[in-house]
């Protein structure tokens, strides 16, 4: 009976626990949602209490000042390029390394994935020069190419984990039904590494959508720098107030928050399946 | 790679006599192995090209004195000597250090959390699904978002001040300690989601008759946590261990870029900002590489073990 009544104790407080991390969670961005939703001068006179009447001027102004259809256009390209080919570049390495007889496959698989520890950071000027020197800075190939090398090694690592689970005996005898290796990667393996590939797709759509360093150095100021750019530079202008940032932000963060909601049953499926091991 | 694992040899082959069947197998081989080598080719051609490349260019450029537009001229040692006496610098590693101190909470707060959630708690599903939300925001719009909240009369200190804390309700982003604190706090906010994720994958794996015992049992939640789920759940810890290892530092930059900008002084000053200040701001070209290069030596000295754990899992042949 005590023991019962502990253990319904323990339960409150379990579910307490999520609740706060939950709110700390979301508050952040209810604060900002808002924000957005007040005027300069609501926002003026009280900062943190709900606003006394919803505007959407902010969203207007913020589309205004930033071209935003532009920005989320050349972030869309950006994006949708890298992540294709840097999946698809890992999915062939992948295959090569665990599927088919091919000497110096550890070796091809080990330079991949130590290519990890060099951060876009630390190379950042030389990497920058390199693109000049190909003549893609500022051009929406550049940055794609970039992207797809630096998501590389974690995609070629879970897809080789992924494909080794799968029983060579299954390959042999796709090849002897006359199965050419084509056939084998898309119509066999794929199939079957579609939760790695569908949470490897979501993760990378993520991080090349959020990131900065690699679109601000590459892009620049040109007509071609992504969205995260523009927020960053939006935020930097002395004369824009936080209703107006803040409305940038939602703009900014809603494409990622959206896929995430509509995939996130894949995204969960996906992220079971890649560790299971 | 031995003679089991080939192909069934073509009815041809077994009539005709064994020295041309080793020959059509070795260029079966050969022909195999090109093949191959076109594949890997283009992820080759890319990291080559966007990562070795650019490190080696970074290494001859850290070798040079070249600041603002000028020509460069060879400079021996001297941009690395330079370091060891530039506060800045030594600064920025100390930070660095500071941040991979706190490795552990970044371990072991999504670890209760994912066990939390994986005991099936009312709502279960929803928690687990607002978790992830701020990892889907971008690091830099995180960073402009918590400049407001933790503006001196923001939100945190109201409710720090309602609370009776008042003393707490510090200027988060402007003193010497709370700066890096915040921020650190700022990045475990926005990422702790992607390891709560990655432990309820580790979680799902393990059959859930050993793991309710584990939690219906008499003991406490601590020891069962360490004692019980930890060693069933070793790779995934170890997943995630090497992911925050290998990442803590770079996933800094964008909040560094609009929090602090590396202030006040030198307080939340990190070597991959500093890198990014000294290239594309002072335009010293040779030093900032040559940060670079530190900075790609203390990563790789981290995750050195990161790639040993990552190439023996991804070259180990399945029982």
């Amino acid at each position: 009976m005590n023991r019962r009544y502990s253990a319904q104790i323990g339960r409150y407080l379990l579910v307490f626990a999520l609740v706060v991390v939950a709110v700390a969670a979301l508050y952040p961005l209810l604060f900002t949602v808002v924000s957005s939703l007040k005027t300069q001068t609501g926002f003026a006179r009280d900062p943190l209490g709900l606003p006394s009447g919803i505007t959407f001027d902010n969203y207007v102004e913020a589309f205004k000042r930033m071209n935003m259809p532009r920005l989320l256009l050349n972030s869309i390209i950006t994006t949708v390029g890298g992540l294709v080919l840097s999946v698809l570049a890992a999915m062939l390495v992948a295959y090569t390394v665990t599927k088919l007889r091919f000497r110096g496959g550890k070796l091809v698989f080990l330079f991949i994935i130590v290519t990890l520890t060099i951060p876009s950071q630390a190379i950042i000027y030389p990497l920058y020069q390199t693109v000049l020197d190909l003549g893609m800075s500022g051009e929406y190939q550049g940055l794609i190419l970039a992207y797809a090398a630096f998501g590389l090694p974690l995609g070629t690592y879970q897809l080789a984990g992924y494909f080794q689970q799968v029983p060579d005996e299954l390959i042999e005898a796709a090849r002897v039904d006359g199965a050419g290796h084509f056939t084998i990667l898309f119509r066999l393996l794929a199939p079957i590494a579609t939760p790695a590939l569908a949470a490897l797709a979501i993760f990378n759509f993520v991080w090349m959508w959020n990131d900065l360093l690699l679109p601000l150095v590459i892009m620049g100021g040109s007509d071609s720098k992504t969205l995260m750019v523009g927020v960053s530079l939006l935020s930097g202008q002395y004369d824009v107030s936080v209703p107006l940032v803040s409305a940038g932000l939602i703009v900014a963060l809603l494409p990622v928050l959206i896929i995430y909601l509509v995939f996130q049953r894949q995204l969960i499926s996906g992220a079971l399946a890649g560790s299971g091991k | 790679m031995s003679i089991s694992t080939a192909p069934a040899a073509e009815p041809a082959a077994a009539t005709t006599p064994p020295a041309p069947v080793r020959r059509t197998r070795r260029f079966r081989h050969a022909r195999e192995w090109w093949f191959g080598a076109l594949l890997v080719l283009p992820a080759l051609a890319l990291a080559f090209t966007f990562k070795l490349v650019p490190l080696v260019r970074g290494v001859t450029t850290s070798f040079e004195s070249s600041s603002g537009f000028g020509d460069s001229s060879f400079a021996g040692f001297d941009n690395y000597t330079r370091m060891f006496d530039d506060p800045m610098v030594l600064a920025s590693f100390r930070n660095a250090l500071l941040v991979v101190a706190t490795l552990p909470v970044w371990i072991v707060v999504p670890l209760v959390l994912a066990v939390l959630i994986h005991q099936r708690a009312p709502g279960w599903k929803f928690f687990r699904a607002v978790y992830f939300i701020p990892y889907t925001i971008a690091p830099i719009v995180v960073g402009i978002m918590f400049r407001q909240i933790l503006a001196p009369d923001g939100p945190i200190n109201a409710l720090l001040r309602t609370v009776g804390l008042e003393p707490l309700a510090l200027e988060w982003l402007n003193g010497r300690n709370s700066a890096l604190f915040s921020l650190v706090a700022v990045a475990l906010w926005s990422f702790f989601g992607l390891g709560v994720m990655t432990y309820l994958a580790g979680l799902a794996t393990i059959p859930d008759e050993v793991l309710e015992a584990a939690y219906l049992d008499g003991a406490g939640f601590w020891r069962r946590l360490f004692s019980v789920v930890v060693p069933m759940l070793r790779p995934t810890v170890a997943y995630w261990s090497v992911l925050c290892a290998s990442g803590v530092l770079i996933w800094l930059f964008p909040l560094i870029y609009a929090l602090t900008q590396g202030g006040p002084g030198d307080a939340t000053m990190l070597p991959e900002y500093l890198v990014f200040l000294t290239t594309f701001q002072f335009l010293d070209r040779g030093y900032g590489s040559a940060i670079g290069i530190a900075l790609f030596v203390f990563v790789a000295l981290i995750s050195v073990f990161s790639v040993r754990h990552m190439f023996k899992e991804g070259t180990r042949k399945p029982r």
